[in-house]
């Protein structure tokens, strides 16, 4: 087995997955409830928690406002189209916007449709951003890990998340050997998990 | 997973569906891409996202809700739109009847097909014996006996056979004497109207005295009262030149 990946059947390990962070998961349930019953009131107030979050992600990848908002606003009115799309006890909300919009964005770059497979799959029950105040707290130390990682595993982590590059795409641009940005990439998520305790 | 192409996805979602420690190990990494998403500096929302948004949802369906054992329920037929319901119908009766006149019209082109494949090898075969009687009655080799009473010298004889109908002439001839490289044999068709003979071909005597004349160009439904044959110069004549040196009726 990779050694970079969990044996999913250590329980102390999943158990580490889940953060400190006071969360109520009850609330993006609750609002995903009302929003189904055609509530717009709950649609908006999902938007207010999570908008501003999945227009960053978009900006960083795609680098255009204009662009940046249609995407948010694809992603917001699926969510309004079928709610259930996001199927309960299926972890973060919030997580699970992030990587949305952060595929739905790279799909823009490369002009391919849209993919799917994000819907698909299940994310622990984890981080919950829920809470606006241990979101805040969240990202900022997200960041803040980010910022202090070496410079050429930062770079990698990046080009691999926001430009939607493979690693032998991102070996071809910088010119590094492929096995080099794999271990950039491997310790750079070890790192962060590690400081996020995820 | 964007990197992977269409056929490929399918491929490794079949094997998560059956891999626990693979579908772990995805969710592994969907929590990096989350948590690194979060890393992006959060940049306040465009003026008027909000109003967009909210516009553009009120004025958006919700799709219906499937439960995961649902069973998709078809409207009563007195449920459906009217509108275009009997246009359906319509439709599908009337590609039902072109479709039984195209299958009819392709049974009929079948069998007449088939009669014609019959008749194209009854004519075969008749073209083959007529043919073979040509060959029979025209060939080199054929050979040709007069049949006598007597031992008397054969003299010339000719057999025509004539079907006035279509004015279908056969002739052979044997015994004949030969002539001259500048002369040949005309046979003629006396006409049972009265009119003047008809040119019914040209022919020489070959080694043996043989000779035919097989089908030649002859209008049809003259109804002939005698044949006769004549000496013309080599390119034959349109009018006979006495003696009659043959003759039959």
């Amino acid at each position: 087995m990779p050694q970079d990946f969990p044996n999913p059947n250590n329980e102390a390990l999943r158990s580490s997955h889940r953060t400190t962070v006071n969360t109520n998961g009850a609330d993006d349930m609750g609002l995903l409830t009302r929003i189904q019953s055609g509530d717009q009131e709950a649609m908006s107030a999902l938007f207010d928690r999570y908008g501003t979050m999945v227009y960053s992600v978009a900006l960083r990848v795609l680098k255009d406002t204009g662009e940046a908002e249609d995407v948010m606003q694809e992603i917001f009115v699926q969510m309004w189209k079928n709610p259930s799309a996001f199927v309960s006890g299926r972890g973060s909300l919030g997580g699970w916007l992030v990587v949305v919009a952060r595929n739905r964005s790279i799909d823009v770059i490369r002009r391919r449709r849209f993919s799917e497979p994000v819907e698909l799959f299940a994310l622990p029950s984890s981080t919950n951003l829920a809470q606006e105040a241990e979101r805040n707290s969240l990202l900022e130390k997200i960041r803040g890990v980010m910022l202090s990682l070496p410079v050429e595993q930062q770079k990698s982590v990046e080009l691999a998340f926001f430009e939607g590059l493979s690693h032998s795409e991102i070996s071809e641009k910088t010119g590094d050997p492929l096995g080099t940005v794999k271990t950039r990439i491997r310790l750079a998520l070890i790192t962060i998990r590690k400081a996020l305790n995820v | 997973m964007q990197a992977l192409t269409p056929e490929e996805n399918r491929d490794v979602q079949a094997h998560l569906d059956e891999c626990a420690y693979c579908r772990a190990a995805l969710s592994e990494s969907f929590v990096d891409l989350a948590v690194i998403g979060m890393s992006a500096e959060q940049r306040a929302l465009p003026e008027g996202a909000r109003e967009r948004l909210m516009e553009r949802i009120a004025k958006t369906p919700q799709e219906p809700v499937v439960t995961p054992r649902a069973v998709t329920e078809f409207p009563a037929r007195e449920e459906r739109d009217q509108g275009f319901g009997w246009l359906g119908w319509v439709a599908a009766a009337a590609a039902l009847a072109i479709a039984a006149y195209l299958g009819y019209g392709n049974f009929k082109l079948k069998e007449q097909l088939s009669e014609n494949r019959g008749q194209i090898a009854l004519l075969a075969a008749q073209a083959d014996r007529a043919q073979e009687l040509t060959d029979a009655l025209t060939s080199p080799a054929a050979k040709q006996v007069t049949l006598t009473e007597s031992k008397q010298p054969a003299l010339p004889v000719g057999h025509a056979t004539y079907l006035s109908k279509r004015g279908a002439l056969i002739f052979v001839a044997s015994n004949l004497r030969p002539v001259s490289a500048d002369k040949t044999y005309e046979l003629w068709l006396i006409p049972a109207n009265g009119k003047a003979p008809i040119p019914a071909g040209l022919f020489r005597p070959d080694a043996s005295g043989s000779a035919s004349v097989i089908l030649p160009p002859l209008p049809e439904g003259v109804e002939a009262k005698a044949f006769g044959v004549t000496i013309e110069d080599a390119q034959g004549s349109t009018t006979p030149t006495l003696p009659i040196v043959m003759a039959g009726q």
